[in-house]
């Protein structure tokens, strides 16, 4: 008996060592550092985060930081399962259109006190890329961190062999539907390809027109207005158009693949995919290039132009062990010098108001320079991305509504007012 | 209880204990954790509050919820018969003498081997209907991945593809326990290779066969990964091929609602039992045990 009793504690024992060792993560080094994790979603921006915290250790010798890469999909998932065992890492990016949730539910440090000088935040960064950082109750829980815009790509020689002068700041709705048709009967190919995708679709033509997706307040859809139905209806007819593929021709190639691949002219595309595209498709440096979205000729409100713009920001946990070490990153990272290595990596444009030339200078690296100066210019009309708190629970049923609209099963008057809907009463499903 | 029993007993229950310890932790705590959320609202974090059947009245009353159904217990009229019958010719065909055997069994056995997701993807490439190679060797221009009455076709052939082989092998060891001796004496009997098949395999192979149909009717019933890399969000077809498994994956991780989500596995979990339950007693009247 007193050998099985040994046993057992011997057992125990080792239960316990196991168990114990599988917790203890330690956030030092072996050398006695701080050791933070950073978390991130794109590949593409690893070597520019890594040069960040790289440049941070130089000043700070006893911190190294770690920057991770979770997929997109993965990431939000993983984040929040972090979020509910109280083991979110250290440092890691904020997207607009999950802020809100973070915020309201108490999981980001307020970082509206993280300098010194009150105006900081107002001085060095526009009031978009402020309003992206914000909770509900209008405290900054991320630093700004880039911006972006989405403009319109081009493939000069189809328009070339159509005879159709490139787009330009004058270029209007009609002017693309214009084009697009002469490069069809000329070529063959695709015109604009109108996808049926919100922040690289239909948002921008809605804004354009002087509607709106949420009132100012984000508290109701404005998809009963006039403005935001006539932007709607036009941009979802296009695909009957001959000259745009439908929405079936999407399900399988995204308007990128088939841009790339030289089977349509014109697509909308984000400027943080610019940089990867010049280096994922050699073949097509030189016949392509962009430029500012058409406006609308005779919108309801405002002069026609629009961009959507969002951007990313760093967050921390609000209950991080580190927080101190991390809140001093933080304050490096929203610096014009760490935003100055972020735009020259190359990674996107800093939502530091003044760098936008160091994002812009990557691309003299290659032997066509594209004119992403473009881009940059539309800040001047951006519109925020469109976000509130119950954005999860309308934005997949928006999505299967249009689709509905897209495949003829429903009206396209009865399936916006549905929209409407969707959005209106998404809170009480909250 | 004697102390030697009793020392006997506490071994037992040690050495079973991992894999006890293992189930409990990995299958009936998540198991009954689901049944309570389904009947609870989910907020964001895993936090909740109990709310009673509002989830089922939800998910009973959602048109979109009994098209997955359908489309569930289609894809299974699709791909069961007919993946179980390819299965078991293929195994067939691997239990004979014919050159480069160990080949062909590898060969058949390989996208066991290949992630379900690199499959879709690649598959999802050969039906494009642009650029595909399936639409260019038939010269047609058929819509394999959006038309909302070919996409579930597709999908079954994907999986039928993938499974062939597993199921294939899982036959063939059951082949491979049918005496020579019974084909011998058939043949001498008279017996065509038909009716040896009618009256030694078929039976003979039954088992074998239950078990293959059972596994794979749940796995049909559980389809996922291979419908969801090869449909899209944004495709117009979403709802004419979404399975139960992808609505649940919709609900409760693209719009939040785990409790809505839950309902829809606890349901999932119903049908299933009801079809194996079907098929146990069913079974009886087909399967022979005596060997």
């Amino acid at each position: 008996m007193k050998r099985l009793k040994r046993m057992v504690a011997v057992f125990m024992m080792v239960v316990l060592v196991l168990a114990l060792a599988a917790c203890g993560k330690s956030s030092k080094t072996k050398d006695g550092k701080t050791l933070l994790t950073f978390q991130i979603w794109d590949v593409a921006q690893k070597d520019g985060m890594q040069a960040i915290c790289d440049a941070y250790s130089k000043k700070n010798p006893d911190v190294k930081i770690e920057v991770q890469v979770t997929s997109w999909d993965e990431y939000w998932t993983k984040l929040e399962a972090a979020a509910v065992s109280n083991q979110m890492p250290d440092i890691f990016w904020m997207h607009t259109n999950e802020i809100l949730k973070y915020a309201d539910y108490g999981k980001l440090a307020d970082l509206t006190d993280l300098y010194e000088d009150e105006n900081y935040y107002k001085e060095h960064f526009s009031d978009v890329s402020i309003a992206n950082s914000q909770g509900s109750d209008g405290h900054i829980y991320a630093v700004p961190k880039d911006k972006d815009t989405v403009c319109l790509v081009y493939n000069k020689e189809m328009f070339d062999e159509a005879k159709v002068s490139y787009p330009d700041e004058n270029w209007t709705w009609d002017d693309l539907t214009e084009a697009s048709q002469k490069i069809y009967d000329a070529t063959g190919k695709y015109g604009y390809m109108a996808y049926g995708d919100d922040q690289l679709g239909y948002w921008n033509f809605v804004y354009q027109n002087g509607g709106y997706i949420l009132t100012k307040d984000k508290e109701k859809g404005g998809f009963d207005q006039k403005a935001t139905r006539d932007a709607m209806k036009y941009y979802i007819n296009l695909q009957k158009e001959d000259w745009c593929p439908d929405q079936n021709y999407f399900a399988e190639t995204s308007p990128g693949t088939a841009f790339f691949s030289g089977e349509g002219a014109m697509f909308l595309e984000g400027n943080w995919n610019l940089l990867s595209e010049m280096k994922n498709y050699p073949d097509m440096v030189g016949k392509w290039d962009v430029a500012v979205l058409p406006k609308c000729p005779n919108p309801e409100s405002g002069d026609g132009r629009a961009t959507i713009s969002n951007g990313l920001g760093y967050a921390t946990s609000a209950t991080g062990k580190n927080l101190e070490i991390v809140k001093d990153f933080l304050r490096f990272a929203g610096s014009e010098e760490g935003q100055r290595i972020q735009g020259e990596s190359g990674a996107a444009i800093p939502a530091y108001e003044g760098l936008e030339d160091t994002w812009i200078k990557v691309f003299d690296d290659f032997d066509y320079v594209i004119d992403v100066q473009k881009c940059v210019d539309m800040f001047d009309y951006s519109v925020q991305s469109v976000n509130n708190k119950y954005r999860s629970v309308w934005k997949p049923k928006v999505t299967e509504e249009l689709l509905k609209i897209y495949s003829g099963k429903v009206s396209i008057d009865k399936g916006l007012d549905k929209i409407n809907e969707y959005i209106n009463t998404a809170k009480n499903d909250e | 209880m004697s102390k030697a029993k009793r020392q006997e007993a506490f071994w037992g229950y040690l050495m079973v204990a991992p894999t006890i310890i293992g189930l409990i932790v990995l299958n009936f705590y998540p198991f009954f954790d689901t049944l309570k959320l389904s009947f609870a609202k989910t907020l964001p974090f895993g936090l909740y509050k109990m709310q009673g059947i509002d989830n089922y009245v939800k998910m009973f009353s959602s048109a979109e919820f009994w098209k997955a159904t359908w489309n569930t217990i289609y894809f299974c009229i699709l791909t069961v018969p007919i993946g179980v019958f390819i299965s078991l010719i293929v195994a067939i065909m691997l239990n004979s003498k014919i050159k480069g055997r160990t080949a062909f069994r590898a060969i058949f056995f390989l996208p066991m081997v290949v992630a379900p997701a690199a499959v879709a993807m690649v598959w999802k490439w050969m039906f494009n209907t642009e650029y595909g190679i399936i639409n260019s060797v038939l010269h047609a221009h058929i819509n394999w991945v959006s038309n909302p009455h070919i996409i579930m076709i597709t999908c079954a052939i994907v999986a039928i593809w993938s499974a062939v082989g597993y199921d294939a092998v899982l036959l063939l060891s059951g082949l491979q326990n049918i005496s020579k001796s019974y084909y011998e004496a058939a043949s001498l009997d008279g017996a065509s290779k038909i009716q040896q098949f009618f009256h030694i395999t078929l039976p003979m192979v039954s088992p074998t066969l239950f078990v293959v149909i059972i596994t794979r009717l749940m796995a049909s019933l559980k389809v996922y990964d291979i419908i969801y890399m090869i449909v899209e969000q944004s495709n117009p077809v979403l709802t004419d091929a979404q399975s139960l498994m992808y609505l649940f994956y919709r609900e409760s991780f693209v719009s939040g609602n785990q409790g809505l989500g839950s309902a829809i596995v606890i349901w999932t979990v119903f049908l299933i039992g009801i079809v194996t339950a079907v098929q146990f007693v069913g079974q009886k009247k087909w399967v022979n045990y005596e060997i």
